[in-house]
C-alpha cells in the first residue's frame, strides 16, 4: 500500500513531534564490564544476605563490581543529604521515614516500573522508594513476669510493669512506634502529641531507654526491664535462640509499620544496575533468606511462604493490618517533638 | 638570637591544622551563626546569634552542660587515682616485663569502644561480676548499678584512664632511682616517698593526662549513650542527635562551640593551677612541706594496702571487661547480647577470618594509623620543642588552637567535613583521611612530647656541646635517644586513636577505604558477635606483637633512660 500524501504529512508531524522525547528521556546507559556500583546498608546478616543473593547473581550477569559502604542510616542519610546531586552511593537503605524524608528532599528517586518487581510490591511497600522489608515494631515481654498476657498497648501501663519498662529513644524507628502507637490507643493522632507525652510521663521512673534492640535484649538477659517495644523480627530470633522466655505481644490496635527501604540515590551514573539490584533484592531467593535468618517480612505478593514460617512473618493480609502513621506530619514535627522528648521524657 | 626558633618549629604543624582542620572548624563555626536548619542551605548567610541565645535561654542545655561537667571531672578524678598506681607499677616493673605489662592499658586501647561499653555492662549488671562476687562472699548486692550516671563514669574511665597512665607513666619512668635513694636515706618510707617525690614530680603528666580525659570525656557519646541507658544526658550525645538524626547542623555546631570553650578554660585552669604547684619550673624555691607525725605513721601503715587495693582494681577495671568479650567471642548464640554461656563455637571467628573483608578493612586501618601517626610525630616533635625551649609570643593561643581538635566533639569535625564533602571527594580517600586522622592525634602526641621535652636533661646536651657535636649530631646522638621513651609513648598513643577512630571515619570511608573500626561499629549495632571475635583477635595480636618487638627491638631499651 503506498500512503497517501495526507498519511504521509502526518507520518513526517507525527515524528516531528516525538523527535524531543529522543533528548528529555534519560539516558539509560546500559552496563559495562567493570562497572562499580557502591551500596550503602547495615552490617552483618544484612550484608551477608545481600552478597549472596543480589550480588552474586548481578555480578555474574554485568561483571560489575559491587563495593559496600557500611554503617547505620542516620550517618548514611547524613552523608547522602551531603552529597546530593553527586551521590557516591548508588542505592542506599534507609528505615521508613528517612526514605520518605529522603524522596522529598530529592535526594533519592520515587520508585518505578523500571524495577519489574515493582508491580508485585504491597502498597506500603510503593513509598519513598522500594521497601525491601517489613519489620513490624510491638510490645516485647518477659513471660514469667507478666500477670496475664499483653493484649493491649494499654497494658503497658498496668501497674504491674511500673519501673521495668524500657522505653525506645527518642524518635528512632522503635521510639516512633511508641509514641503513635500511644496516640492511637489513647484516642488521638499525631497531632495530639502532648497528650502522647503526658501518657508517656506516666510510666516513669523508666528501668531504661534503649537504642537499639541489642541493648534491649541484654536488659532482659540480666533482669534490668521486663517489657519493651521493639522489632518483632529480631525479638523472634533472639526469644528462639537466646531466651524463651520472651513473648511478642500482637495487640488489639495492631503493630506498628516498619520498613527497610532500598533507594536508588538522584544522579547515580549506574541507573540499569542500581535498579537491577533492587529488582534481585525483591526476587523470592532474597526474600526468603532474610525471611529464614532474621524474620524479615516480605514486600512483595509474588512470593511462596513456607509453612514453616507461616505465623512469623507476615504476608497477604497481615501486611494491610500493620498500623501506618501520617509520615509527613510526623516529619514536619520530628525537631520539636525531639525537644520535648529530651526534656520531658529521656533522663 | 633565637627568636625565630619557636615560630619555626610551630610553623609545620600549625601549617597541617590549618588546611586540614581550620576548614571544617570555621564550617562550624560559620554554620553555628546560622539563624535556621536547613540542611541544603548555603552555608554563606546573614549572621546570627539565634542558636546561642537559644542555648543561653534554655535551662535544659545548661543543665545539661553542668552534668556533662560533673561527668568529666569525675572521670578524671578517678582516672587519676586508679592511674596513679598503675603508673607506678608499670615505672617500677623490671625491664624484661615491661612490654608485657604495657599491656595492660596498650590491650584495652586497641578494643573497640562499644565492645568494651558492653563488658562494662557485664560489670555492672544485676548478675554481672560485681554483684556476683558480693554474692559469693554473703554481701548485698546493687542491682541498679547501670543507667546511672555513676555507670557513666566508670566506663568512660575504663575507657579514657589508659591515656592518663601513659601521661603519668611518661614522667614517672624518668624519675632517677638516686632521687629515691635520696629520700630514703633521709628516712621516708614508700608511702611518704611517693607523696613528697613521685607526686611532685609527676605533676606534668597528672596536668596532660588531666586535660586529655577531662576533654575526652566532656565530648564522648558513645559510653555515655550505652551506659547511661539515655536516661544520662550528655553534650556530646545532643551534639549527635542534632547533627545527625535531626540534620540541625548550627545548632549542633553552636553546642559544639559551648562545650569546646568550657573545655579550653578548664584546660587553662588546670594548667594555670598545677603550674603553681610545680614553682621550681619557674626556678622559684618550692614552698617546704611539713607532714604531721600521725599523718606519716597513717600513710606508711595503710599506704602499700591502698596502693595494691587501687592497682587491683584499675587493673580489674581495665581488664575485666576484655575479659568477658573474649569468653563472649567464642560464645554459641547468635546475637551480641551479653550474658550467659550457652556453647562453645569458633564460628564468629569463621566468619572474621574467612567470610568477608574483615582483613582489608585491618590492612586500611593499619596503613592509616602508621602513616597518620609518622606524619603526626613528623609535626609535633618541632612544636613541642617550641613549646618547652622557644617561648615567643602568641604561643599560648597557638597551643589552644593546636588542642581545639581535643576539645571539639569528633562528630563536630564530621559535620564541617560533611559540608565541605563537595570539595573533599576531589581528594584522594586515603590522602583525605591522613589529614583528618593527624589532626585527631595531634593534640595527644603534642601534649605528650612537650612532656617529654620538658623532662628532658639540659645538661646532657650542654656537655654534648662543650665536646664540640653540631645541632645535628647533638640532636641525633643525645636528645634523640633520650626523647625516645617519649617518641615511643606518643606514637603508641597515636596508631590507637588512629586505629580505632570511628566517629569521624565512619562519615568519611568510601566503598574501597572502610576501615576496620567502622566494619566493627556496623557489626555492633546489628546483632551478631562478630565485633566480639574481631576484638578478641586484636587483644591476641596485641600481646603477640608486645611480646614480638619486645625481643626484637629491646622495648626496654626504649623505656629505661
Amino acid at each position: 500500500m503506498t500512503p497517501s500524501r495526507r498519511t504521509f504529512n502526518k507520518l513526517v508531524l507525527g515524528a516531528g513531534l516525538a523527535a524531543p522525547v529522543h533528548f528529555i528521556t534519560p539516558v539509560r546507559a546500559q552496563p559495562k564490564k567493570g562497572d562499580e556500583l557502591v551500596v550503602g546498608i547495615w552490617g552483618g546478616a544484612q550484608e551477608r544476605i545481600v552478597r549472596e543473593h543480589v550480588e552474586k547473581p548481578l555480578v555474574e550477569k554485568y561483571g560489575c563490581k559491587v563495593s559496600y559502604v557500611l554503617g547505620n542510616t542516620l550517618e548514611r542519610r547524613a552523608r547522602a543529604y551531603a552529597e546530593r546531586g553527586r551521590p557516591s552511593f548508588d542505592v542506599i537503605y534507609l528505615n521508613i521515614y528517612e526514605s520518605r524524608e529522603a524522596l522529598q528532599a530529592k535526594v533519592t528517586q520515587a520508585p518505578s516500573k523500571a524495577v519489574p518487581q515493582y508491580e508485585h510490591l504491597y502498597e506500603p511497600a510503593k513509598i519513598g522508594g522500594y521497601g525491601v522489608a517489613f519489620n513490624p515494631c510491638t510490645i516485647v515481654y518477659d513471660g514469667r513476669k507478666a500477670k496475664k498476657p499483653v493484649t493491649s498497648w494499654k497494658d503497658i501501663w498496668n501497674d504491674e510493669w511500673k519501673g521495668r519498662v524500657s522505653w525506645p529513644e527518642g524518635l528512632g524507628t522503635e521510639g516512633i512506634a511508641a509514641l503513635m502507637m500511644t496516640a492511637r490507643t489513647f484516642g488521638g493522632t499525631e497531632k495530639d502529641f502532648d497528650m502522647v507525652i503526658q501518657k508517656v510521663k506516666q510510666l516513669k521512673p523508666f528501668a531504661a531507654i534503649h537504642s537499639s534492640q541489642v541493648q534491649l535484649y541484654d536488659m532482659f538477659d540480666q533482669g534490668i526491664c521486663d517489657i519493651g517495644v521493639e522489632f518483632a523480627s529480631f525479638t523472634r530470633k533472639y526469644a528462639e535462640t537466646k531466651n524463651p522466655n520472651i513473648v511478642i505481644a500482637d495487640p488489639v490496635e495492631g503493630q506498628a509499620i516498619s520498613m527497610n527501604v532500598g533507594c536508588i540515590t538522584e544522579g547515580t551514573r549506574n541507573q540499569v544496575l542500581a535498579e537491577e539490584w533492587i529488582n534481585l533484592h525483591l526476587s523470592e531467593p532474597c526474600m526468603l533468606a532474610f525471611a529464614r535468618e532474621i524474620y524479615y517480612s516480605p514486600t512483595v505478593r509474588n512470593i511462596t511462604i513456607p509453612a514453616d514460617l507461616k505465623g512469623k512473618v507476615l504476608a497477604g493480609d497481615d501486611i494491610a493490618k500493620m498500623v501506618d502513621f501520617d509520615w509527613a506530619y510526623i516529619n514536619a514535627n520530628r525537631a520539636a517533638w525531639q525537644r520535648k522528648i529530651d526534656r520531658e521524657i529521656a533522663g | 638570637m633565637t627568636g625565630w626558633k619557636g615560630p619555626a618549629l610551630s610553623a609545620p604543624v600549625t601549617l597541617w591544622l590549618l588546611l586540614a582542620f581550620a576548614a571544617p572548624l570555621a564550617v562550624v563555626i560559620l554554620l553555628s551563626l546560622q539563624a535556621g536548619g536547613d540542611p541544603f542551605a548555603p552555608l554563606i548567610q546573614p549572621l546570627s546569634l539565634a542558636q546561642f541565645t537559644e542555648i543561653a535561654g534554655d535551662g535544659f542545655y545548661f543543665q545539661v552542660l553542668s552534668e556533662t561537667i560533673l561527668i568529666g571531672l569525675a572521670t578524671t578524678a578517678i582516672s587519676a587515682v586508679l592511674g596513679y598506681p598503675l603508673a607506678y607499677w608499670l615505672a617500677r616493673m623490671p625491664v624484661q616485663w615491661r612490654a608485657l605489662a604495657f599491656a595492660v592499658i596498650l590491650i584495652p586501647l586497641l578494643t573497640n569502644v562499644v565492645v568494651r561499653s558492653l563488658g562494662v555492662m557485664l560489670l555492672l549488671s544485676p548478675d554481672g561480676l560485681i554483684n556476683s562476687a558480693l554474692r559469693l562472699v554473703g554481701l548485698p548486692t546493687a542491682t541498679r548499678m547501670l543507667f546511672t550516671h555513676g555507670a557513666v563514669v566508670v566506663g568512660l574511665a575504663q575507657v579514657f584512664m589508659p591515656f592518663m597512665v601513659i601521661a603519668l607513666y611518661d614522667t614517672m619512668q624518668s624519675t632517677s632511682p638516686r632521687v629515691h635513694e635520696a629520700a630514703e636515706s633521709l628516712g621516708a618510707g614508700p608511702a611518704i616517698r611517693f607523696l613528697t617525690v613521685d607526686l611532685p614530680l609527676s605533676l606534668p603528666g597528672l596536668r596532660s593526662g588531666t586535660v586529655i580525659v577531662f576533654l575526652m570525656s566532656t565530648t564522648a557519646y558513645v559510653s555515655a549513650t550505652l551506659l547511661g541507658g539515655k536516661k544520662v544526658m550528655t553534650i556530646g550525645m545532643l551534639v549527635m542527635q542534632e547533627a545527625v538524626a535531626n540534620l540541625n547542623a548550627p545548632l549542633a555546631s553552636a553546642l559544639a562551640i559551648v562545650v569546646t570553650l568550657t573545655g579550653l578554660i578548664f584546660a587553662g585552669l588546670c594548667t594555670w593551677g598545677l603550674n603553681r604547684a610545680m614553682p621550681w619550673r619557674a626556678g622559684k624555691p618550692g614552698e617546704p612541706v611539713s607532714l604531721p607525725g600521725w599523718f606519716v605513721t597513717l600513710a606508711e601503715t595503710l599506704g602499700p594496702t591502698l596502693s595494691r587495693l587501687l592497682l587491683t582494681a584499675s587493673i580489674g577495671l581495665l581488664l575485666l571487661p576484655l575479659g568477658l568479650v573474649v569468653v563472649q567471642s567464642v560464645n554459641d548464640v547468635p546475637l551480641a547480647t551479653a550474658a550467659g554461656f550457652r556453647g562453645f563455637t569458633w564460628k564468629w571467628y569463621e566468619q572474621v577470618l574467612f567470610g568477608g573483608s574483615y582483613t582489608a578493612s585491618f590492612l586500611v586501618s593499619l596503613q592509616l594509623a602508621v602513616v597518620s601517626v609518622l606524619v603526626a610525630l613528623a609535626l609535633a616533635t618541632p612544636a613541642a620543642f617550641a613549646l618547652a625551649r622557644y617561648p615567643f609570643a602568641g604561643r599560648s593561643a597557638l597551643l589552644a588552637f593546636w588542642l581545639l581538635p581535643l576539645s571539639l566533639p569528633q562528630i563536630v569535625i564530621g559535620v564541617g567535613m560533611l559540608k565541605l564533602l563537595q570539595v573533599y571527594v576531589a581528594i584522594p580517600a586515603f590522602l583525605g583521611l591522613v589529614g583528618i586522622h593527624v589532626v585527631i592525634v595531634l593534640p595527644f602526641v603534642i601534649a605528650l612530647l612537650t612532656t617529654s621535652v620538658q623532662a628532658l636533661d639540659r645538661a646532657q646536651e650542654e656537655a654534648a656541646d662543650s665536646l664540640g657535636a653540631g645541632p645535628v649530631r647533638r640532636f641525633l646522638m643525645v636528645t634523640l635517644p633520650a626523647l625516645a621513651p617519649g617518641l615511643f609513648a606518643a606514637g603508641v598513643i597515636g596508631f590507637l586513636m588512629s586505629f580505632g577512630e570511628v566517629t569521624v571515619t565512619s562519615f568519611l570511608t568510601t566503598a574501597r577505604m572502610t576501615t576496620l573500626p567502622v566494619r566493627i561499629y556496623s557489626e555492633a549495632t546489628t546483632l551478631e558477635p562478630t565485633a566480639h571475635a574481631i576484638s578478641a583477635l586484636l587483644i591476641v595480636a596485641t600481646v603477640v606483637t608486645l611480646w614480638l618487638v619486645g625481643r626484637v627491638v629491646r622495648l626496654d631499651k626504649l623505656y629505661a633512660r
